[in-house]
């Protein structure tokens, strides 16, 4: 190697550094704290016995100055920006992808495809999501690529310029059409990933037994988690052959293990830090981007982060599964329940996620808080070519009861009953049968809707 | 013309997972002046569980909140848990950190009866203080008995425990079983007001009332139950993913995907139902999922109240709740069967 | 590459950063001042509120270019270091905040108000914070917390 720069202009260029400290005109003043240094809190937290006291949160203080990190508030040195490549197909064979021209592109550190990773599949109870999609594509969110740069716009960049070859696959959307079975998301395995069936007495019997019998088919919607921050993960693999993951996932431990299966590493090589989570609300109940993270740290001996950018939030994570719900229900004239059948059917995207508890919380939920002798819950999962459905805030909860309360009030309605004293009168009480058999404690639904109903002063104004 | 209704949806909710089993790990430390260390694997994810968590530790030590401090999330360090997911924070968590500080306690009484001249089982923490039950002016600061117990009789204060909910695999022809530990109740009423010529719908008030056994800190309680209000008020006139042909969403963004805003909020009256269950950490149950649950169901039978139109369909937009009224009584697409 | 020099909270700064920049980008990744919160990128969730010359803005949506020679408040600028703000103050006491991503938004849009409206109705808080989305709460308590605040700022109420 030559060295021929001369010393006159090593002097130079010292003066030009001592000029852009002048130009930046660094402030004389240190900078005041952003915080008050004292403790200053209210009695609730200091006052025995804690249990019912009002006590204010500590990361609640650091919520209002601003001061809690969350991941992307993270920075290391050296650090890279991670950005993934979706498919934008929702369902296609990858015939290939050329990763070249992005990795030769100045800034890109290191792409990742799914060939790379050692167990490509992960889910909380199936595992049939890939980390990166790399045979084929099932919704039009999945990732194809991922790219490790030095900037956030150079890796996207990159991403635009991996070329994937697809070979389009006739898709399914529609999950009563994906009930046929005709075209499959997962072949060979059927679309209906999962069921579940709840019975209890008689059901024949109990229409025979009532006067009047109502019908209802009730659907609803997919919806977003939208956490205010998006999913996020650092990922820093360290010489000792360590990963440690700074996450914004909800279940660590679960997690952990998860990705030790994805990397086939021993558990006690992964470390998980959570950090304060912007909102979870079940979205971020399992991993997603931390194993590819986590290999392009060791590719590039660097950290790397992603965060998900808003519409990532939307196509890529989990939401909440739109059902359709048949409801068939007996009364007697005066309003008792004699027997209810509930089918329900799941609209559960390209992966199965939650949705085997969704499905379980749903159907053992359906008939709501109300004794009922017979009863048949069937409820099924469809896989569909669409963004992956799971855990969110209820878990097929808000579905089911959007049903059976509005069907609870086309019946009182029908039948002149105020719906609070139909609801009184099927309501569980102390030691009650579930419908799975379950005698249950501390029942006080009819407490609920009394104390509702005077707050609201729902018997004051008539019908 | 503006018409008003009102509606009411009622509902019951289970605490933890179906499944599989669901069970949670943690240590508590007493230090040596009588504040303690709760480590536990679970993650904040916004519902203030940690504040809640450390409530439960310091009300087993009977010491206050703030003499608890919590160290939550670190694979490497804190214990096993299953995590923040399915409303089993405060029950699941909540007693294996109830039985864990039990443990610490114990320790304390074991090192204070001496002390005190009387056997550990006489003894309670209560106000910073381990007393004899029934005559609590022989008592010792919790700080002495604690330094005490690590720098004389030469065992520290500490606990660590495991809970995991009892229940009966549910029988797969017939679901019977015992799938959780325990449920929750919950009503909410609301009042809203339908615009008959735009199908528009404003929600004017909730009046919820929710049962969470115990309520650890009714003051984030509340704060869980609006906020559950704000995601049911979403699901019931606003939210939708939509998709297009190709299976590719349409409204990926927050410009065109809608949620509530402190515009579309009503008024919330919000009451915890007071109840205690014998199975969860000093009674209580939880509270985060059951909240946002109850709520599409109120609203779309006050539109009905209001207008007469029957919402099958959610979420009930302005077009929908319109089309359900121009095509009058709506609830004649109930099919009636006679009986048998 | 484009140079700015700008007042954050009360400090004269500069910085040389490529033309696309955000004032978001700006504070977040040249300051480290990372209170301000991103999103969503576009202007539709509030994270990112900042005070620019006296208004409540999207810091995603300027560009840094644009606060040549202004004056921007960011949530760093508003406790000292004997105490918070009573915004700050009150938004702790109601538990206003949960998973706390839209709080800085949520507290400098308050400020943008009160700064200019002393003594806001409901309906008027409720206004002020409609640019500012949080999933969590259910905006009740952060109502309750501003006009407490503005009870305080007034001097009507003690602070605590
Ligand atoms: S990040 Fe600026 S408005 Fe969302
Ligand atoms: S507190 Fe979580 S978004 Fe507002």
């Amino acid at each position: 190697m030559t060295d021929d720069v001369k010393v006159a202009d090593k002097t130079d260029s010292l003066t030009d550094l001592k000029e852009t400290d002048e130009d930046l005109r660094l402030p004389s003043v240190v900078e005041p704290a952003h915080f008050p240094v004292e403790t200053i809190d209210t009695e609730a937290r200091h006052q025995t016995p804690a249990v019912g006291q009002r006590a204010t949160r500590p990361d609640g203080r650091l919520h209002g100055l601003g001061q809690t990190k969350y991941i992307d508030d993270i920075t290391f040195p050296n650090m890279l920006f991670a950005k993934m490549k979706r498919a934008g197909i929702s369902s296609a064979l990858i015939k290939s992808v050329d990763t070249s021209e992005a990795e030769a592109m100045p800034g890109v550190a290191a792409v990742l495809t799914g060939r790379e990773i050692p167990v490509n599949s992960y889910g909380p109870s199936y595992q049939d999501q890939p980390v990166l999609a790399d045979e084929r594509v099932f919704h039009a969110g999945d990732p194809v690529a991922a790219v490790a740069a030095v900037t956030e716009q150079i890796a996207e960049e990159a991403c635009e310029r991996i070329k994937v070859e697809y070979e389009p696959l006739e898709p399914v959307y529609d999950p009563v059409e994906a009930m046929k079975d005709e075209i499959r998301v997962h072949p060979p395995h059927s679309n209906i990933y999962a069921t579940k069936r709840i019975k209890k007495g008689d059901l024949e019997k109990g229409f025979a037994e009532a006067d009047r019998i109502f019908e209802g088919v009730y659907s609803t919607q997919m919806i977003e988690h939208v956490p205010l921050e998006p999913h996020a993960s650092i990922a820093q693999w360290d010489p000792n052959g360590r990963v440690t993951l700074w996450s914004s996932l909800g279940r660590i431990t679960l997690g952990r293990a998860d990705i030790a299966r994805t990397l086939d590493m021993p558990i006690n090589k992964i470390r998980i830090v959570g950090t304060i989570v912007g909102g979870n609300f079940g979205g971020k109940n399992e991993i997603t981007t931390e194993p590819a993270l986590a290999l392009l740290s060791r590719k590039t001996g660097r950290p790397v982060k992603m965060v998900y950018t808003r519409e990532e939030e939307f196509i890529a994570s989990t939401t909440r599964h739109p059902f359709i719900m048949e409801y068939k229900t007996g009364v007697t004239n005066d309003g008792m329940i004699t027997a209810r059948k509930v089918r329900l059917v799941l609209d559960g995207g390209a992966y199965c996620s939650w949705s085997e508890t969704t499905l379980g919380k749903a159907c053992i939920l359906s008939a709501g808080p109300y004794n009922i002798e017979n009863l048949l819950a069937e409820a099924y999962c469809m896989y569909t070519n669409k963004t992956m459905t799971g855990a969110m805030r209820g878990f097929g909860a808000p579905q089911v009861c959007f049903a059976y309360e509005s069907q609870m009030d086309e019946i009182a309605h029908k039948l002149g009953i105020d719906p609070l004293e139909l609801r009184m009168k099927n309501a569980f009480h102390e030691g009650s049968a579930s419908p799975t058999g379950q005698v249950l404690q501390s029942v006080v639904v009819k407490d609920s809707l009394e104390k509702a109903a005077e707050r609201f002063g729902w018997k004051e104004d008539g019908q | 013309m503006k018409k008003r209704g009102k509606g009411m949806g009622c509902m019951w909710y289970p605490i933890g997972f179906t499944v599989m089993a669901n069970p949670s790990a943690a240590t508590v430390k007493v230090n040596e002046d009588g504040t303690a260390t709760l480590i536990t694997g679970t993650v904040e994810t916004g519902q203030g569980s940690l504040t809640v968590l450390g409530q439960i530790a310091a009300e087993e030590l009977g010491i206050s909140t703030d003499d608890v401090h919590v160290v939550s999330a670190d694979t490497d360090a804190t214990p096993m848990d299953t995590g923040a997911i399915a409303s089993r924070t405060t029950y699941v968590t909540g007693n294996a950190i109830q039985l864990a500080a039990e443990k610490a306690k114990n320790i304390l009484f074991d090192v204070a009866a001496p002390m005190l001249g009387v056997r550990p089982d006489q003894l309670e923490a209560k106000d910073r203080r381990i007393q004899v039950k029934g005559f609590p002016q022989s008592c010792l600061p919790i700080g002495e008995v604690a330094a005490h117990a690590q720098n004389g009789a030469g065992t520290p204060a500490l606990g660590s425990a495991s809970y995991n909910p009892p229940t009966v695999a549910m029988d797969p022809e017939t679901g019977q079983g015992k799938p959780f530990s325990t449920y929750v109740y919950a009503t909410q009423i609301a009042e809203v007001e339908v615009d008959e010529e735009t199908g528009e719908v404003e929600v004017l008030r909730i009046a919820a009332a929710h049962d969470c056994g115990t309520a650890i800190n009714p003051m984030l309680v509340e704060g869980q139950i609006q906020g559950g209000i704000s995601m049911g008020v979403g699901m019931a006139i606003q939210e939708e993913m939509l998709f297009d042909d190709e299976g590719r969403q349409i409204n990926p963004n927050l410009t065109n995907y809608i949620m509530p805003t402190s515009l579309d909020m009503p008024d919330l009256e919000v009451d915890i139902v007071e109840n205690f269950d014998p199975t969860g950490p000093f009674g209580a149950k939880g509270v985060g999922e059951p909240t946002a649950v109850a709520t599409s169901a109120a609203i779309c039978n006050a539109i009905y109240d209001a207008v007469g139109a029957r919402i099958y369909n959610l979420p009930a937009t302005a077009e929908k709740v319109l089309a359900a009224i121009k095509s009058k009584d709506h609830s004649d697409r109930q099919k009636y069967l006679p009986a048998g | 590459m484009t140079d700015v020099t700008l007042t954050i909270n009360g400090e004269e700064r500069s910085a040389s950063v490529p033309p696309e920049t955000s004032l978001l980008r700006l504070l977040r990744d040249e300051f480290f001042l990372t209170g301000s919160k991103l999103g969503c990128d576009v202007g539709d969730c509030g994270a990112c509120t900042v005070i620019v010359d006296g208004l409540p803005v999207n810091a995603c949506l300027m560009l840094a270019g644009q606060v040549d020679g202004r004056d921007v408040v960011t949530i760093e600028g508003l406790a000292t270091l004997e105490d918070l703000h009573p915004i700050q103050k009150a938004f702790e006491e109601f538990a206003s905040l949960q998973c706390g991503f839209c709080g800085p938004g949520v507290i400098i849009s308050a400020k943008g108000l009160l700064d200019r409206n002393p003594d806001p109705t409901k309906e008027e808080i409720k206004d002020a914070l409609s640019g500012n989305l949080c999933r969590c709460t259910g905006y009740t308590k952060m109502i309750e917390a501003v006009q407490d605040a503005a009870r305080i700022l007034r001097g009507e109420k003690e602070a605590a």
